[in-house]
């Protein structure tokens, strides 16, 4: 643990239509990464266009990588991470802030773990793959949307090379 | 434990690909934000009793500021059936919401201002693609005065040892028993944030706790109901009305299924009567069960539309008590039962067309209603 450098930047990365980018704060970005990756791992920061992809690893070996989104909610922004493994699986997503009033149960292990082990040639829409939860429609097609586009991005980065 | 240094310039070095370093500086001030959405729906109904009309049943306008992280104000204004005239009975213009939230913490959201009453489904959620049939359950119209909103302070949030569960709780004004009659239950009796009596502080609250598929909710009113008056009592708790109601939401493959029931008690329903003669119910109940399956999920089955068969069941008596020596009037305990169809070719968007067949324990002024309607929400 002593060797491990691990590098976590709070940063800002716009999902269309996000709007005005919002910022993950580093506590919770660095426990999410921990939780995702276990403890002591090396995170860079890799640019593609305008957006930061995390690389996480430890020692010589990739153990994924992870963006940080955002979608807007009813009128709030939802920042959340997701995190896929070297051969392009969802690893898991997290809800790093939710500013809402209602709707919060995105950010809950049960509907969270429907995402686990999915990759972009699956479905990840409402009814067909996700399943939704009542009273909390507008945050759950909001962030499934996000975590697709994003997932979609990862792979394709790192099918086209652009992130190793 | 991981280690992170979390000042504001951080560099992070890419090597592999040689994109070169970056610095990331974070603009960690909140925004100014200020968001426009809204929900409406349109109408056609063809009672057997009457001539078809057509109407804009609502049209909403949703607006919210956020002024940083914390702190915002969200409002809905709303117009029903399209118009307001001096001197027409139809129409309304209302605030049906605006208030302040402050954000403390998860668990912890203050809110203060005109707010929706945390009861049962539809009073809160009544956003046309979110339920099943052209007008909202005349169980959420008659029992549950829908959409019953009222002026107070408050806090809403999520409880924090137990995943998915939530609360709202709120000190609001309360009902004026002066409003209430037999017909139309304790409707009249709100405020809705016009002028509205203070004299009978109300608390209201609801627990509920949700999961992918499911959410289920239990929700409470007590307050007094006398405003003031020098017969029914001046104390803030006089003549008081106790509401306790139950609800469910439950989603499985393409089957869906939601009922709500209330129980409303007015000890005082007697001298409330008395006072101004008229006759008012002791005691309101009932409740509704509907069931749904997606046909889409059967016939065309790569689909993420979604055509909806459904039928729902209303069961309730606007007078299940009277006061000892009156009679009922049998025609308030009421049947409905709705069967239709639901089409959302998106989430918030949506047609619908049902056929209502509307009864009462008396036997009379029964009546057949075919309805259709567009609605939306964004």
């Amino acid at each position: 643990m002593t060797r491990a450098l691990l590098v976590v930047v709070s940063l800002a990365v716009g999902v269309a239509p996000a709007g005005p980018a919002q910022a993950a704060p580093p506590a919770k970005l660095a426990a999410s990464l921990s939780r995702l990756f276990g403890p002591g791992t090396r995170v860079d920061s890799l640019r593609v266009d305008s957006n930061v992809v995390l690389r996480i690893s430890r020692g010589d070996s990739l153990l994924g990588f992870a963006q940080v989104g955002n979608v807007i909610g009813k009128d709030q922004p939802i920042t959340f991470l997701v995190a896929v493994d070297p051969a392009d699986r969802l690893k898991d997503i997290d809800v790093l802030v939710y500013r809402e009033p209602y709707g919060g149960e995105v950010a809950y292990e049960p509907w969270r773990k429907q995402f686990r082990g999915k990759t972009a040639a699956d479905s990840l829409r409402v009814g067909k793959g996700i399943r939704s939860i009542s009273g909390a429609t507008i945050s759950v097609q909001a962030v499934t949307a996000g975590v697709r586009r994003i997932l979609g991005d990862l792979t394709a980065w790192h099918q086209a090379g652009a992130i190793r | 434990m991981p280690r992170y240094f979390p000042t504001p310039k951080i560099l992070t070095l890419v090597t592999a690909l040689g994109f070169g370093a970056t610095a990331i500086a974070v603009p960690l001030a909140a925004q100014e934000r200020t968001t426009v959405g809204g929900y409406g729906e349109i109408h056609y109904v063809d009672p057997s009793t009457g001539h078809p009309t057509v109407d804009v049943r609502r049209f909403v306008l949703y607006l919210a500021h956020s002024f940083n992280d914390n702190i915002a104000v969200r409002s809905e204004l709303e117009i029903e059936d399209a118009k307001v005239e001096p001197s027409g009975a139809a129409g309304e213009v209302e605030v049906e919401q605006v208030f302040l939230d402050y954000r403390l913490r998860d668990w912890l959201t203050l809110r203060t201002g005109l707010v929706l009453v945390p009861v049962g489904i539809i009073n809160e959620t009544h956003e046309p693609p979110t339920f099943n049939g052209v007008a909202r359950p005349a169980f959420d119209q008659d029992v549950i005065p829908t959409t019953w909103r009222e002026i107070g302070v408050g806090a809403v949030g999520t409880v924090p040892a137990v995943a998915g569960l939530s609360y709202r709780v709120f000190l609001v004004n309360g009902l004026r028993a002066e409003g209430f009659s037999g017909a139309t239950g304790i409707r009249e009796g709100s405020g809705e944030g016009q002028n509205a009596s203070f004299a009978n502080p109300s608390l209201t609250g609801r627990l509920e706790w949700a999961r992918p598929g499911l959410r289920i909710g239990g929700s409470f009113w007590y307050g007094g109901t006398a405003n003031g008056d020098s017969v029914l009592g001046t104390g803030s708790f006089a003549a008081p009305l106790t509401l306790v109601a139950a609800d469910a939401r439950y989603d499985v493959g393409a089957a869906s299924f939601r009922g709500e029931v209330a129980n409303i008690s007015a000890s005082d329903a007697g001298a409330i009567g008395q006072r101004y003669g008229t006759v008012i119910a002791s005691r309101l109940a009932g409740g509704y069960l509907e069931a749904g399956y997606n046909l889409l999920a059967v016939l065309a089955h790569s689909s993420s539309q979604k055509v909806i068969a459904f039928v729902r069941h209303e069961r309730y008596d606007l007078q299940a008590g009277v006061p000892a020596g009156v009679i009922k009037d049998r025609s308030l305990a009421r049947r409905v039962t709705t069967f239709g169809l639901t089409y959302k070719p998106l989430w918030n968007v949506v047609f619908k067309g049902d056929y209502q067949l509307v009864r009462n324990r008396a036997g009379v002024g029964e009546q057949q209603i075919v309805s259709l309607g567009v609605g939306y929400q964004f």
